[in-house]
């Protein structure tokens, strides 16, 4: 899901750059609206790194195994902090492993923070309802991480399909679309419940953590 | 668990010499030109500047092929895929598929950006130490917060996950087999994710307290110790002439049309 260099048309890249300035400028905002956000630096900064190594877990899914983005469960944890958490991690993922990559690291970050900062405000809907059950919280945990994953998988498909170059019919372009929304389906709903049940675990064991 | 960035950091060469500041903004500025190319004529200097990089820097071979290993499944997959699914000039066939003539091109092209870019970056951050590259980028006007918490989690990177690498040699030792997707599973692994995330909140709360008591805070900013002199003036010029002139070359060819 993360967009190597070398694809993306040099006008795309800088134009990630920035949106993904954009939105740091955005986040920070928000942040810095809190009482003392430098106090938030090393909880957000830990937890950034904790995602990170969180994402290694595979999931079994016999032949092979997946790992999960997480995105979801970052928007909810993390709040406005789950945007540069995403930066971040993205950087060390490009200059560490290569993953990804310098060039499109705006561009990433768009596709995978923005619907981190939406699942946030999704997940928000529990503090705004009130509502307190565990199956609300599971709802709204499944509903934030299958659509974060959901709309970053669509989001970089979209940009490599629109900008190959040579350029793909029509009808490729529809067949290719349809047949990786359809293998990604199954994807949305393991990361859906997977932060669904790393939200129970929260919830029971440190509640403080959902409040981002 | 070894990143294994800082490895070939202390080495001695011209790269590693070169102020950071001046090195990240020449070798950037090389690696946005190489995006940006699209004529096949530019290939060529564009793969020897790179090549030039990696052997000024003494980077080992090993190390460099190893970090174009990863990403490369996807470059490969890009490779085969385009020759047969994008362009209308056939130029041949291989069983059912039609080989176009523009797939080709851009997966030659596709391939040369993706290795001149990626040893760029290795040569930009493999030849000074991880601190000192996001001091100069701190330096060069990147928010505190992103520069702190850029440091913050590549220090605690490695301790969680150590924490990570045995928790899941504890969970196998107790008898946890994970070949099958099943609800058990997703439960335990989900407790494990929640887990690393609990401790590291936790650690994150002392970590915090041992700050303040050391004045985190209302310390000064930390500043790039390094001095620029005049060859590192001359390496910036260089590579940003580099970059310069791969852009208008590139762009005069797009103008004649070709």
């Amino acid at each position: 899901m993360h967009i190597p260099d070398g694809i993306l048309p040099a006008a795309v890249n800088a134009a990630g750059y920035a949106a993904a300035a954009a939105t740091t400028w955005h986040s920070l905002h928000q942040i810095e609206r809190k009482q003392n956000p430098q106090e938030g630096i090393p909880k957000a900064s830990l937890l950034t790194a904790a995602f990170f190594v969180a994402s290694w877990i595979h999931i079994p899914i016999p032949p092979t195994s997946v790992h999960l983005v997480l995105n979801g469960l970052m928007g909810a944890v993390l709040g406005y902090y789950a945007f540069p958490a995403i930066l971040v991690g993205l950087f060390f993922q490009a200059v560490m492993f290569q993953h990804g990559g310098l060039t499109t690291l705006g561009i990433n970050a768009i596709v995978m923070g923005v619907p981190a900062l939406l699942s946030h405000h999704i997940f928000r809907l529990r503090r705004v309802t009130g509502i307190k059950n565990r199956a609300w919280l599971a709802g709204l945990a499944f509903v934030s991480g299958a659509v974060a994953v959901g709309l970053s998988a669509l989001g970089s498909l979209a940009l490599i399909i629109t900008t190959i170059p040579g350029g793909l019919s029509v009808e490729a372009e529809q067949a290719s679309a349809y047949a990786l929304a359809v293998a990604h389906l199954p994807l949305m709903v393991i990361e859906g419940a997977f932060t669904a049940l790393v939200a129970l675990f929260l919830q029971r064991v440190r509640p403080e953590l959902l409040e981002g | 668990m070894r990143l294994g960035l800082d490895d070939y950091a202390y080495l001695d060469s011209p790269l590693h010499r070169w102020e950071p500041r001046c090195k990240l903004i020449g070798l950037m500025a090389l690696v946005f030109a190489f995006s940006q190319v699209q004529n096949l004529g530019l290939l060529p200097p564009m793969l020897v500047m790179a090549a030039l990089l990696l052997a000024m820097s003494k980077l080992p071979i090993a190390f460099w092929l190893s970090r174009l290993r990863a990403p490369g499944a996807f470059l490969l997959i890009m490779v085969v895929l385009l020759p047969v699914i994008s362009g209308v000039t056939i130029i041949g066939r291989v069983g059912p598929l039609a080989v176009r003539l523009e797939g080709c091109v851009q997966a030659g092209l596709l391939s040369a950006k993706f290795v001149a870019i990626v040893t760029t970056g290795l040569v930009l951050f493999g030849t000074a130490p991880f601190l000192t590259s996001v001091k100069a980028m701190r330096a060069l006007g990147l928010p505190s917060l992103l520069a702190d918490m850029t440091l913050f989690s590549y220090r605690y990177i490695h301790v969680i996950g150590q924490d990570l690498e045995t928790m899941e040699i504890a969970m196998r030792l107790r008898g946890l087999r994970q070949h099958r997707l099943g609800n058990r599973v997703l439960t335990v692994l989900s407790s494990l994710a929640g887990s690393i995330l609990v401790r590291s909140y936790e650690r994150s709360e002392r970590v915090h307290k041992a700050m303040l008591l050391r004045g985190y805070g209302r310390a000064p900013r930390v500043r790039c110790e390094t001095r620029i002199g005049g060859g590192d003036i001359l390496g910036l010029i260089l590579a940003l002439s580099a970059a310069a002139g791969l852009v208008v070359l590139d762009m005069l060819h797009q103008g004649s049309g070709g």
